[in-house]
């Protein structure tokens, strides 16, 4: 048998798992010779401290993004039990899921250097069990790197590879972290051996495990700002700059290439219901304008607050003879893209602060903004806030 | 200080909940990823998984672990190191693409290679100073002696 690493207790024989020879020690050449990794930081304290930070990311990462996915597409049952608040609610939850999904490549990095040497153990499989958990690693590490990988580039708008993003995030985010889930209790007795300080502590990790920190702390400053408004300043990496854009806004979706750039001359609003009806630009902006506080708060992790104004969307829905738990669909003039038609639950309809917005900061929108009417809604994804809004319908 | 801590155990019913909940998980996102409408050709998922794994297993580590061979001196540099590698990545990708044109001016709107060489070079000077200030530090307290 090969030797044992002082740190892994000896494996317990276990009934139901199927023992399985060590290969021939001649074979056993290269990195997978004893003593190829020399630094002391290899060991099972140092991954425990990477594992809850990253565990902790992770974790954010998942329960934001499904978060996230649940506004975006809710199943029916969910539908009307969405809360419209708080307004900033989206902003802050994908913020978060942007910002905690960059903190982890670091933190990924360090971890997986860390465990390295386990890539080269001897013997390579020692059981059907320990070839499952390893398979069950290679599962995990797999996942977490594409899903950063996939994540970082998606909120660039860059996508070199051939399958869909948002489907393939959402359900590699679910292998992540149920693998994650099962590493720790593969390891749970590990990770209990080690998850007090030893001492005395041993200065090479705590100078390691501080470089992992600030590497964490500069790249969350220079583009959490993205998201963070007092960080704005330092925002210098992020693909984003709030205020940077027509009227002072960052567009997801220009007009250009909604091919919506000219509103056509004889826009009306449509709105249908019990009682249905057309509204000119004229009329529209003869009913009581409303102003609201809210920040368009886009999936890719950016957002900024902006001050629209506009006629409540509830006022129209009204108008058109809906009953209060009515449901809104909305389509807008751009002729084809995944979000041309757009379904608003009762609770973000019926909301004051949800606008059919005319203007934003004091001037009519620009066409990247969705002249000539656009939705503005609190706690919404801003692939939601539907632009160059052609027909309302209440459902 | 005569009594250690006894390290603390999980119960083996939440160790073994975990598990399961693991396993859930990951059979969920395993079915989800097999039956999506949208995902044609899961295979493509897995070649592009894989080929993650081999290359950074197989080409960034041992990059690094060779650096590391060189006996880079002093912690604060390895720290800089780590700094310089995680901005890298993540202001490199913003870098090279920069100079795409989107059709959408607001997406990377700012000098990327130049932000990030600037980043670089402030938290480089950063370490120096911090380097600088613990040798100081640790002559003034030897001096002491």
């Amino acid at each position: 048998m090969g030797n044992v690493d002082e740190d892994t207790p000896a494996p317990r024989r276990r009934p139901y798992d199927l023992t399985l020879p060590t290969p021939p020690d001649a074979l056993r050449r290269g990195p997978l010779r004893e003593g190829t990794f020399s630094s002391r930081l290899h060991d099972p304290r140092t991954a425990v401290v990477l594992g809850r930070w990253l565990g902790a990311a992770l974790l954010t990462c998942f329960l934001t993004g499904l978060f996230s996915h649940l506004v975006q597409d809710p199943p029916p049952w969910l539908a009307d039990r969405l809360p419209s608040r708080p307004a900033i609610g989206y902003q802050v939850t994908q913020g978060l899921h942007v910002i905690s999904g960059i903190a982890a490549i670091p933190l990924l990095g360090a971890k997986l250097w860390t465990v390295y040497p386990k890539l080269f153990e001897w013997p390579p499989v020692r059981s059907v069990l320990h070839a499952l958990e390893r398979l069950g690693i290679a599962v995990l590490v797999g996942a977490m790197l594409l899903e950063l990988f996939t994540g970082l580039f998606n909120t660039l708008q860059w996508y070199p590879w051939p399958f869909p993003f948002r489907q393939t995030h959402f359900w590699l985010g679910w292998l992540a972290t149920g693998g994650l889930l099962l590493h720790v209790a593969a390891k749970a007795p590990l990770i209990g051996q080690h998850w007090r300080r030893p001492r005395p502590g041993l200065a090479q990790r705590r100078a390691f495990l501080t470089a992992v920190g600030a590497s964490v702390a500069a790249v969350t400053v220079t583009t959490a700002g993205q998201s963070v408004p007092w960080l704005r300043a330092l925002d210098l990496l992020a693909p984003r700059r709030p205020g940077l854009g027509p009227q002072g806004l960052p567009v997801n979706r220009t007009a250009a290439q909604a091919g919506t750039a000219a509103a056509p001359a004889d826009w009306r609003l449509r709105v249908d219901g019990p009682q249905p009806y057309e509204l000119t630009m004229d009329q529209l902006l003869a009913m009581p304008q409303h102003e609201a506080d809210l920040p368009i708060a886009c999936v890719e992790g950016w957002s900024a607050s902006a001050r629209w104004s506009g006629v409540r969307v509830a006022d129209l829905l009204a108008r058109a003879g809906a009953p209060a738990s009515a449901r809104l669909r909305v389509t807008s003039l751009e002729a084809d893209g995944p979000y041309r038609v757009m379904d608003m639950p009762a609770t973000y309809a019926r909301d004051p602060l949800t606008l059919l917005a005319l203007r934003v900061n004091g001037e009519v929108l620009a066409p990247d903004h969705g002249y000539p009417a656009r939705i503005i809604a609190p706690n919404r994804p801003g692939v939601l806030q539907t632009k160059w809004v052609a027909r309302m319908e209440a459902l | 200080m005569a009594r250690t801590p006894r390290p603390p155990r999980l119960p083996r019913l939440l160790r073994l909940l975990t598990a399961v909940g693991g396993l859930a998980l990951t059979a969920y996102g395993l079915h989800g990823l097999l039956n999506d409408h949208y995902i044609t050709a899961p295979l493509d998922i897995v070649e592009w998984a894989v080929g993650g794994l081999i290359l950074h297993d197989g080409l960034w580590v041992p990059v690094v672990c060779a650096v590391g061979a060189l006996r880079v001196r002093g912690p604060v540099l390895r720290g800089w190191l780590i700094v310089a590698a995680t901005l890298t990545a993540v202001g490199l990708p913003a870098a090279l693409r920069a100079g795409t044109d989107s059709g959408n001016p607001t997406l990377l709107p700012l000098p990327y290679l130049r932000n990030l060489l600037l980043v670089l070079a402030v938290t480089g000077v950063v370490a120096a100073l911090w380097a600088g200030t613990a040798a100081l530090l640790r002559r003034r307290r030897t001096g002491h002696r």
